[in-house]
């Protein structure tokens, strides 16, 4: 059973249609990396995936549950999936270990200490251990990026969702957290990355979607989209970014 | 040199000293400040009710809070008074300064809940987002994630409307109520000298906000430590 499931996904703000009827298959444990011109919809079909955006018409399912269907358990549903902004959206009145301690001391009924013990594992493996009490202001855009990822693991997620994670990071900062993001692919994480970064794509990604005029308009492993687009609008895309 | 002093001195002796007419002015302040600090809690009580109804999905409860804070900022806060005074709580058995607080928490409420609005309105978007995406409600992102942001933003603006409000109490005397506009005024008619009781009230007003300017730069500074 795929972990993700979109059906005839279809979105639209007023007038403007932006989705217009994607379908798609996650498995556990892939890493689906989505690449498009911007306006191309990527960005609304990833935060559809948490209902941060309604879907107009059609169903996703999150391990075969039905998101639209259970709209009133929404809440706990998205506590399945992590997400991470392309603005880190960091708690600015909290230090970093309230930020990741938060969600699970007041979600999950975690203890203070267990919570902060899990912070300081996570603050590790994203290679800050000594931040805990620095406030989001005084870190760099990879700090901050990285302290995000930390959050969203806190919650034990069984899918991230990553939404140009790098696009806003000076460019000697996007090497931190791309790594951060390999190590967490090796790690079987099931990972959808909207990303302008086409080295990571290639690198980590089992499966690249190129997304045009509000579907997935080409998809296919890294060697088969890279090295041999099929359609016109994908070649010329890819003429344009690499 | 010598006219001066004696000027100045008569001048304190008839409109401070003599019928112990310094007691007036000391007993207005004090209505003045309970006034004002009525009226700045139910003004803020019902700003931050007018600013959730409005924040909220309800259609018809936005519109009725829109039509009321328009009708508020739209009128002359002494006409407001002297209505509610007259034909809403004057017939009741309630004290006049219980009425005035009504009324003043009434004008302050409509410009404490845009105040409240616009604060909570100025955090950033993505936070809600952020706490939305790791499982938190609506009811429970506003409490741990956007209120307490908002607060930094609206704690400054709200010290200035207490500080405005002190000052827009001194209409209180339209409905008979001793305050310390109003103490002036009648040491003026006892002395018929304008300057002197009204200079004086005039500091004492000077003094208070200044005084209350100075508390909410503190406050201000301790908020934002974590910036």
């Amino acid at each position: 059973m795929p972990v993700i499931e979109v059906v005839d996904l279809h979105k639209s703000f007023g007038e403007l249609r932006v989705l217009k009827g994607l379908n798609t298959r996650i498995n556990k444990q892939e890493v689906v990396c989505v690449i498009g011109a911007s306006g191309s919809g990527k960005s609304t079909f990833l935060r559809c995936l948490n209902l941060l955006e309604e879907p107009t018409a059609g169903e996703i399912y999150i391990e075969g549950i039905p998101l639209m269907e259970h709209r009133k358990d929404i809440n706990r549903l998205r506590q399945r999936v992590g997400m991470v902004f392309q603005l880190f959206n960091l708690f600015p009145h909290m230090t970093v270990l309230d930020n990741i301690t938060l969600a699970p001391m007041k979600l999950k009924g975690m203890t203070k200490s267990k919570a902060e013990e899990k912070a300081r594992d996570l603050l590790d493996k994203v290679g800050l251990p000594d931040k805990n009490n620095e406030y989001p202001n005084r870190l760099s855009g990879g700090q901050k990026q990285r302290v995000a990822i930390a959050r969203a693991l806190a919650m034990d997620p069984q899918i991230m969702l990553f939404d140009e994670p790098t696009s806003s990071l000076d460019p000697e900062m996007v090497g931190e957290v791309l790594n951060v993001m390999k190590d967490l692919a090796k790690e079987g994480m099931t990972m959808v990355v909207v990303t302008h970064e086409m080295g990571f794509a290639k690198e980590v990604g089992d499966r690249i979607m190129f997304m045009d005029e509000g579907i997935i308009f080409e998809e296919g492993s890294p060697q088969e989209l890279f090295n041999s687009p099929q359609r016109d609008r994908t070649k010329e895309f890819l003429g344009k970014v690499l | 040199m010598e006219s001066i002093i004696k000027t100045l001195s008569d001048a304190i002796y008839f409109n401070l000293i003599r019928e112990q007419r310094y007691v007036l002015f000391i007993s207005g302040l004090g209505i003045s400040l309970q006034l004002t600090l009525y009226s700045a809690l139910l003004g803020t009580l019902i700003g931050l009710f007018l600013a959730l109804a409005k924040l909220g999905r309800v259609k018809w409860l936005e519109g009725l809070v829109t039509a009321y804070v328009d009708i508020i900022r739209g009128t002359p806060a002494v006409v407001q008074l002297v209505l509610i005074y007259y034909a809403i709580l004057g017939s009741s058995s309630l004290p006049k300064i219980a009425v005035a607080s009504i009324a003043f928490g009434l004008n302050s409420g409509a410009y404490v809940c845009e105040l409240i609005r616009a604060g909570i309105m100025a955090v950033d978007k993505g936070q809600m987002e952020a706490a939305r995406s790791l499982g938190f409600s609506y009811a429970r992102s506003m409490i741990y994630i956007i209120i307490p942001q908002a607060i930094k933003n609206i704690l400054p603006a709200l010290g200035n409307e207490f500080i405005v409000l002190l000052k827009e109490t001194a209409i209180a005397g339209y409905i008979a109520l001793d305050d310390l506009t109003r103490a002036g005024d009648i040491v003026r008619g006892r002395t018929f000298d304008a300057y002197t009781p009204f200079i004086l009230v005039a500091i004492i007003y000077l003094l208070i906000t200044s005084i209350l300017t100075r508390l909410m730069g503190g406050l201000e500074r301790r908020l934002h430590a974590s910036d």
